[in-house]
């Protein structure tokens, strides 16, 4: 069916769109970087891991002074703590380890990055005095001369966990922000699958058979299509709490499936019945086919380019109404998605900390205009008369 | 024309008990009694509250008590969760908020939509139109919630800063969140942010649906006919396109006038305003079914209506279409 569909008129049209192909890269790309995360590229306990100091501005970006001190003192506090107890061999930021040298000695080292320390904390406007701002710079070297230089890969690594910055428990919106896409990927593929499919299956049957059974489907439809979508996902959502299944995936899945059936399924019921009084139907039934054959042999495959159209349009919605779930607190937990990452960031935007939602925006949106300009190249090539 | 409307609307009996039946059995998979008790319940308690709410009874009576109590428009049953008011003036006093913000939005977007829509379509293929399609769908691939985010720190917290403390509200020309009555005043000061951030979410997706409809008409052979006998191009796109384009607009404005009803979940969750959208992700939150259901209840109906309504305008304003 599906190579049969490669092979059609609209297919060639489709391939001729060269916009419509470089969005397919796109996907393509997506698809394979949620591949590698999900054969192990990042794990899930990466996502939660601390990188470096809380709300660190990521490759291209400047902070302020007050905060530079701040994070110094943590800093400084943090591995003095750790040089105490004697864990100062456990105190890294993923790649990033103390250096490797006598307890002493890094003692040492910290009391004297203190002292320049000192000088910096009662200071009300460090940027007002030139001289302060190379003490904040050489603490800021001395620090980092605590930990032993990162060498290869895993300074490429370290180098990637903090290129977009880090989050307000310093954790890496790189790791997360890409993480996210095996989730989307994953979410929009099963659900637009899923309801696409439930869709044809139901919309098909009803257009082809008639009588009762287009009108149990037709009334199934009507009936679910008169409660608002979010409505309805909300109150699907909210069947799973206090199960096993909340906060997973599964809630979405079975929501947004028993939701976006709908436009699949009139869409096809409407082709069959369309379809099903041409010729070539006749003829089928005419050499002795049985009804059931033709259906599933000659009927559904060629209502597969509405499949198609449906299928990237129930992925966009998949994706975009996973980040509004999670917003009410109806999607996924203890896990990274994009929206888990919009929603945290309400209160850095408010502080004017831009980081996290740019990461989770820019790569959503890399998406969803990928899949809607395979939509609407679908649209033109299948089914130029629609208005959509 | 009576017989049709009747007929049509004695057709969508059978969805409108589904409709209630679907969302009273969804809502009933949970059982709210242990929530409003907490874990430390008795069982005896459990079966008290149970038989007070009236969840004891089978499904069934329940449902015919329900519809019994809709059809003839009694919404005087109590929430569950604000002990005192009816289901009846929760949403009578919540939907005040959130029609002042969804009918602007509405009247503003069809307006722009359309306009753009029209010239888009009148530039069809060339630069302008073009960009204006670009702009349209890279604005729908950015999600709603960033919209709202990024609309209240530019237009509440940075336009603040920004006019230190001159101007109209003590420097404050849009309120960070909440919501009071009020017109013109207040709701300049509550309201025309999230209507603004509304109608720009709205506006990829009204534009683009605008723009076919009028690139369809202009395909049309009238329009040819039009342009054969000299009539201005501008009279062709003004005069006989968009009167011809007003079918599929009505249609389009006509089905998401119940929508009006429901407000935006988002926005008034995010600027604390105490409309519908917001009451009802309470309710479903908080499990409180009745008001849950009326609402649900009185969507349909209004969804139902205003469907048929939508079929019987179509034939009023196309002489093609015969209503059967």
């Amino acid at each position: 069916m599906i190579l049969k569909a490669l092979r059609s008129r609209g297919a060639r049209k489709f391939r001729q769109n060269r916009l419509a192909m470089f969005a397919l890269g796109v996907i393509s790309v997506y698809g394979v970087v949620a591949l590698l995360v999900a054969l192990g590229g990042i794990r899930l306990e990466e996502t939660f891991e601390r990188v470096s100091r809380n709300s660190i501005p990521g490759a291209w970006g400047s902070q302020t002074s007050e905060k530079r001190v701040n994070d110094a003192e943590e800093y400084l506090e943090e591995i003095e703590s750790a040089l105490d107890n004697e864990e100062h061999l456990e105190y890294r930021f993923a790649e990033r380890k103390l250096v490797d040298l006598p307890v002493e000695e890094l003692v040492e080292r910290v009391e004297e990055s203190w002292e320049i320390w000192d000088e910096l904390a009662d200071v009300s406007n460090v940027d007002e005095h030139p001289e302060l701002l190379v003490k904040l710079d050489e603490v800021e070297e001395r620090i980092d001369a605590l930990f032993a230089p990162l060498e290869g890969v895993d300074g490429w690594m370290y180098a990637f966990r903090t290129y977009l910055g880090t989050d307000r428990q310093g954790r890496s919106i790189t790791v997360r922000a890409v993480y996210s896409i095996k989730l989307a990927i994953q979410v929009g593929f099963i659900v637009a699958l899923a309801a696409t499919l439930l869709g044809t299956l139901l919309g098909a049957a009803a257009g082809f058979f008639g009588g009762w059974i287009d009108g149990l489907v037709i009334w199934l439809y009507s009936t679910f299509s008169a409660i608002p979508v979010l409505i309805m996902l909300m109150v699907l959502v909210t069947i799973f709490i206090d199960t096993p299944y909340e906060g997973t995936l599964v809630p979405l899945y079975v929501s947004m499936m028993l939701t976006f059936w709908i436009g699949p399924c009139r869409v096809i019921r409407g082709e069959v019945l369309k379809l099903k009084e041409l010729e070539y139907v006749q003829a089928a039934t005419s050499i002795g086919f049985g009804r059931f054959y033709i259906l599933v042999k000659h009927l559904i495959p060629n209502t597969s380019h509405l499949m198609f159209i449906n299928f990237s349009l129930l992925f966009i919605g998949a994706i975009k109404n996973e980040v509004i779930l999670t917003f009410l607190n109806l999607g996924v937990k203890n896990q990274p998605s994009w929206g888990t990452m919009i929603n945290q960031s309400r209160q850095e935007v408010i502080n004017g900390f831009f980081w996290q939602i740019g990461a989770a925006t820019a790569l959503m949106f890399g998406l969803v205009w990928a899949f809607n300009i395979v939509s609407d190249a679908l649209q033109d090539s299948f089914d130029p008369k629609h208005v959509s | 024309m009576w017989t049709y409307v009747v007929r049509r609307l004695l057709y969508n009996v059978p969805v409108y008990l589904g409709i209630i039946a679907l969302m009273m059995a969804m809502l009933r998979v949970r059982n709210p009694v242990m929530m409003f008790l907490g874990k430390s319940a008795t069982e005896e308690q459990i079966a008290d509250l149970t038989e007070r709410i009236g969840l004891a009874r089978p499904f069934f009576f329940q449902y015919l008590e329900f519809l019994g109590q809709v059809f003839t428009l009694n919404f005087s049953q109590e929430s569950w969760q604000q002990p005192g008011k009816t289901v009846g003036d929760l949403l009578s006093d919540a939907i005040v908020p959130t029609l002042w913000i969804t009918v602007p939005s509405l009247i503003i977007t069809a307006g722009i939509a359309i306009a753009v829509g029209l010239v888009s379509a009148f530039f069809r293929g060339r630069a302008l139109d073009k960009s204006l399609v670009l702009v349209a769908t890279l604005g729908m691939c950015i999600s709603y919630l960033v919209y709202i985010i990024f609309g209240q720190y530019f237009g509440a917290y940075k336009l603040n800063d920004a006019l230190a403390g001159e101007g109209p509200f003590d420097g404050k020309l849009f309120a960070i969140e909440s919501w009071e009555p009020g017109f013109p005043g207040n709701w300049i000061h509550f309201c025309l942010l999230p209507v603004i951030i509304n109608v720009v979410v709205a506006m990829g997706y009204d534009t683009r649906f605008y723009r076919a409809v009028m690139v369809e008409e202009s395909t049309r052979d009238y329009i040819t006919t039009a342009k054969a006998k000299g009539a201005s191009k501008r009279k062709v796109m003004f005069v006989h396109m968009l009167k011809n384009a007003m079918i599929p607009i009505i249609t389009r404005v006509m089905t998401t006038l119940p929508f009006l009803f429901v407000g935006s979940v988002l926005l008034e969750s995010y600027f604390n305003i105490p409309g519908m959208g917001r009451e009802l992700l309470t309710a479903i939150n908080e499990l409180d079914f009745p008001v849950t259901q009326t609402f649900t209840a009185v969507f349909a109906a209004l969804f139902i209506v205003t469907n048929v309504l939508t079929d019987v305008l179509y034939a009023l304003v196309d002489p093609r279409v015969r209503l059967s």
